[in-house]
């Protein structure tokens, strides 16, 4: 902020000095004196609504609203005298006349602002002797959220969320007086990637989490302050516990540098996996065809004599994928003991991303709130790293940047959000506002082409700020630490070793022996890994990668485990075990397994305090001269869209080819979300997405299900000939390239994923069952 | 024997005479079991979880009677009533409802913070066993049978608020102690007779 004039104003006696402008409920704070407030929110500022928050000001003949006063300089104000008590007394009277009091079976019941101020300033009896008005209970608004409308207290801080922070204008007020309601615009089911974070804005028990419902008190559960490490975002996040099990998760409302004190849906609501009877509980081996079950005393012989043996013969047939999904100490470990056997093929990067450390111009998530312009190329930040993605929309809602989506099959931004769609780099760079100072390039991590002539084209004198959203949270810790097969920890040279889409040719090739895969699935992608001699997998659950492999080692989650991640914008952040949630017995973290494997064979790994110090020293370097699309990512990755014109043949069923787009969706991915029951509703449907003039030409319409067909066949998506997609749900969507199909990526049993870069035809046109075509929005 | 102890012998028939006295007073001795000692109106022994006159359970899972335990000896876990499996009135019932009887302290703290009257100290006392997991008793011993039921669900009034519940507090237990009762609502292995019980 520029040179602030400070002001002093007297708050119960207490003389405080604050920048001129602020709210009395701020200054207020500054002495630890709370104001009560329901619809102020430090995030969204006052609305003026509720009157909880009267004061009394000297000089003024009435009470003022707390939320929404200028403190100025000599103010005097009084927050606990008669008059300013007697004033809340009142207002909450009003606020109970109608309440339906049901605090017993509240979810709320514990840490509700109602409940606190009632006890805090209310009078403890009703004069009110009509029968209450009742209003609709339980309703369902959406499939994360249940809304009590009785113990709405109209605050429209849900409202406000949605509208100054999300731009998606889904919820609104209905109806008057004692009848107004909250709910969403046209009846439709609320449905973002945020809505999770309604519940906590809300100051009474009327919006609450369904996977919470009646689960637990708020005074029963054990709260950890942790990392969220779905995304590459790394919200802090509280992680609260009960009966060894994860019951909820909430968001740190003073975590301005990461989250803005938000969390998004994903990871909100996809905890509920680690006591999925599903987990792996014991290292797996597969004999004769069938899995057994055996020690980790066995698992690790088995795994160290393969990695020996191979190694003695020649170590560039053993190969490493993984390190994205790990803790940087874990990543660390990873590669240091496979380094120390001469291992040189080491590779986070097991999907369509190419690179995850944007180099030297990388900026901080808040520095985004202050460009003038944010160019987005790739999949939506949206679905990768959705909080980041709110403040997007923050700078685009309240500071005015303009936000330019480069060739983008994705859905557009909601309305309320200043976006524009171009095709091609020159458009965006015509698009720029004048004169920019700030230009923030958000990238997915895949294709390189658009980041790099972006940035020659940039207008000098600009100050460019770099960011790469991805599939893996600790992507950017993985590449620090060395997970790469052209760089040590630090980025310091390395003996070049294979990438992962090179070891999986060689496995196909039947040159690789040994492959060791940590935390990643890359089996949704393509299976010729497999063919390795030897594969081990580490997860949680029997993804289809390890359903190809040999050994099975059942790990731990994140919840499960200590160390550091570090987010996109290169932050290094705690992770930490939750207190008292349960683990299954012979579930081990990969730090512990790596160090197990370095006693069988025989390296001596350095001790915990040197690989804390070394882990900060790595990751504190400033990152070497390197930018978007550098090319010693190289461009291979395991899933390239192909570039074959082979392969780009002319269609023949039905017209029209398409080139097919696979894009992430927030619940999208297998893995975790697959293994939540709490959050099955949120799975997306299988869909297909076209341009509305393809769609006019095919003839189909938003609802319809179709076919596909496969044009071309590589080798890649040769496994799945037969299953190339049914059943596909059809939305036509405003904004997508002609002659592209967008497919979701991920999904269980969607051989989506299989199909990037591949020719499609469309077939079998029919209408959809109502039930399926109403989950897309298509109109009765 | 010295001649001063004889002296003594009149102590002796006095001890004697008090022992003859009781001899033929009312025995205070019961034959327990066969015979039980009335309790105090409002004696603190077993809980129960109580229902209402239409079977549904009172209890809506809300853990304030174990957060007001000084012992620690509740455990509440609450969920959704189901349209198709109605437990209680209203939208929450308790899913596990668990008690520590070892742990209890009978002060009665649960029966004065229950909003419904749901739990509340019956005089069964009798709760011995060999093992001390089952002195932890959950819903299938604690919840009374469904005809045991007593007063309206709220279901039923204006506003959903039951007025019933100072009945129900002085009715306090279904236990009857001039009929006899079974230790626990487990059944029928430890009836009493109804016989000598004390006037
Ligand atoms: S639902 Fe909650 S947040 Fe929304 S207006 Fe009502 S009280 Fe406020
Ligand atoms: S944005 Fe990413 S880090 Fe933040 S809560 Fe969502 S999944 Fe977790
Ligand atoms: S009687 Fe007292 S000690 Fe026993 S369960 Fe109730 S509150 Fe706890
Ligand atoms: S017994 Fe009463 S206080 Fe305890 S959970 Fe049930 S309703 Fe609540
Ligand atoms: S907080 Fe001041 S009017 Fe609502």
């Amino acid at each position: 902020m520029i040179d602030q004039q400070l002001v002093t104003v007297t708050i119960d006696g207490t003389p405080v000095r604050v920048p001129k402008g602020t709210w009395l409920v701020e200054a207020a704070k500054q002495i630890k004196r709370e104001i009560p407030v329901y619809c102020y929110h430090r995030k969204m500022g006052p609305a003026g609504l509720c009157r909880i928050c009267l004061v009394e000001i000297e000089g003024m003949p009435k009470l003022q609203i707390a939320c929404n006063t200028a403190v100025t300089d000599g103010m005097v104000v009084h927050t606990q005298s008669d008059k300013a008590a007697d004033g809340r007394r009142a207002v909450l009277e009003l606020y109970l006349v109608n309440h339906p009091l049901d605090c017993p079976i509240c979810d709320k019941g514990g840490e509700c602002d109602l409940q606190d101020y009632a006890m805090a300033y209310g009078q403890g009896y009703s004069r009110s002797v009509d029968p209450k008005v009742s209003k609709p209970k339980a309703v369902d608004l959406g499939p994360t959220i249940v809304l009590d409308e009785e113990r709405c207290v109209v605050c429209q801080r849900c409202v406000r969320f949605d509208d100054m922070i999300v731009g998606e204008r889904e919820l609104v007020l209905k109806d008057r007086g004692v009848r107004n309601i909250i709910a969403t615009a046209n009846g439709e089911p609320y449905r973002h990637n945020f809505t999770g974070n309604v519940t906590e804005l809300c100051p009474v028990g009327a919006l609450t989490s369904k996977t919470y419902r009646f689960k637990s008190r708020p005074w029963d559960l054990r709260r950890t302050t942790t990392t969220c490490t779905q995304c590459p975002v790394g919200c802090q996040m509280h992680v609260d516990v009960r009966v060894g099990v994860v019951q909820r998760t909430m968001s740190l409302e003073d975590d301005d540098a990461i989250s803005d004190g938000w969390l998004c849906d994903r990871g909100r609501y996809n905890v509920g996996f680690y006591d999925d009877p599903a987990r792996v509980t014991q290292p797996m081996y597969k004999r004769d065809g069938g899995w057994v079950q055996i020690g980790w005393d066995d698992a690790l012989d088995i795994w160290a004599a393969a990695i020996r043996e191979a190694c003695a013969v020649n170590p560039a047939s053993v190969g490493v994928v993984g390190g994205g999904r790990l803790t940087n100490e874990e990543a660390f470990l990873l590669q240091h003991l496979f380094r120390a056997k001469g291992v040189a093929n080491l590779d986070w990067r097991a999907g369509s991303q190419r690179q995850a450390s944007p180099g030297r111009n990388g900026g901080t998530l808040v520095d985004l709130e202050s460009c003038d312009a944010i160019v987005l190329i790739g999949e939506s930040p949206a679905e990768r790293a959705p909080v980041m993605d709110l403040r997007v929309r923050k700078a685009a809602l309240q500071k005015g940047a303009k936000v330019i989506r480069i060739a983008s099959a994705e859905r557009p931004y909601p309305a309320p959000i200043p976006s524009t769609d171009v095709a091609t780099v020159a458009e965006a760079i015509k698009k720029l506002p004048k004169d920019p100072k700030r230009i923030a390039i958000v990238w997915d991590g895949c294709d390189a082409d658009f980041a790099t002539s972006l940035l020659e084209k940039l207008p000098a004198g600009a100050q460019v700020l770099t960011y790469i959203t991805g599939e893996q949270a600790n992507a950017r810790g993985a590449e620090a630490m060395g997970m790469l097969p052209f760089s040590e920890p630090g980025y310091g040279k390395a003996e070049s070793g294979l990438d992962a889409a090179q070891m999986f040719a060689a496995a196909r090739d039947g040159k690789l022996a040994v492959l060791s895969i940590f935390g990643a699935n890359p089996a949704m992608y393509r299976a010729d890994f497999a063919r390795a001699s030897f594969t081990a997998v580490s997860d949680l659950f029997m993804t289809e990668t390890a359903q190809l492999a040999d050994l099975v080692l059942p790990a731990k989650g994140p919840f499960e485990k200590t160390g550091t991640t570090t987010n996109m914008a290169g932050d290094v952040l705690p992770v930490n075990a939750a207190h008292s949630l349960e683990t299954p017995a012979d579930a081990l973290s990969d730090l512990e397994m790596v160090v197990a494997l370095a006693e069988k064979l025989g390296v001596e790994l350095p001790v915990a305090e040197e690989v804390d110090a070394a882990v900060l020293r790595h990751l504190a370097k400033a990152p070497e001269d390197f930018t978007l699309g550098d090319a010693r990512f190289g461009t291979s990755v395991i899933l390239s869209p192909s570039k074959d014109p082979e392969r780009r043949r002319k269609a023949h069923v039905e017209g029209i080819a398409f080139n097919v787009v696979v894009q992430t969706r927030v619940f999208g991915g297998g893995g975790t979300s697959a293994h939540d029951a709490r959050i099955a509703e949120l799975c997306p449907l299988p869909e297909a997405a076209f341009s509305p003039e393809d769609a006019a030409e095919l003839g189909v319409n938003t609802g319809d299900y179709i076919d596909l067909v496969l044009d071309s066949v590589s080798d890649v998506v040769q496994a799945h000939h037969d299953n190339v997609g049914h059943d596909l749900l059809v939305e036509v969507r405003n904004g997508m390239p002609r002659g592209t199909i967008a497919l979701i990526g991920g999904l269980p049993d969607s051989p989506a994923s299989n199909l990037a870069g591949a020719r499609v035809s469309v077939t079998n046109i029919r209408r959809a069952p109502e039930d399926a075509a109403e989950a897309i929005g298509a109109p009765a | 024997m010295s001649r001063k102890n004889l002296y003594n012998v009149g102590a002796l028939l006095a001890g004697l005479g008090v022992t003859f006295k009781y001899m033929f007073k009312r025995k205070p001795t019961i034959q327990y079991p066969s015979r039980k000692k009335k309790h105090a109106p409002r004696f603190h022994g077993l809980h129960e979880l109580r229902r209402y006159g239409d079977g549904k359970e009172r209890c809506i899972g809300c853990e304030l009677c174990s957060s007001v335990c000084p012992a620690n000896a509740i455990t509440v876990i609450g969920a959704e009533n189901s349209p198709a499996d109605r437990r209680s009135p209203g939208e929450r019932y308790a899913a596990r409802y668990e008690i520590d009887e070892l742990r209890c302290i009978f002060c009665g703290m649960c029966e004065e913070a229950c909003p419904t009257d749901a739990i509340v100290l019956t005089p069964r006392f009798e709760m011995s066993d060999y093992r001390r997991g089952s002195f932890i008793y959950s819903k299938d011993r604690l919840l009374v049978p469904p005809e045991a039921g007593t007063g309206l669900a709220p279901d039923d009034r204006p506003n959903g608020i039951p007025s019933d519940l100072g009945r129900v507090a002085e009715i306090k237990s279904t236990v009857s102690t001039d009929e006899g009762y079974d230790a626990t609502w487990r059944g029928t292995i430890l009836k009493t007779q109804t016989k000598g019980l004390a006037e």
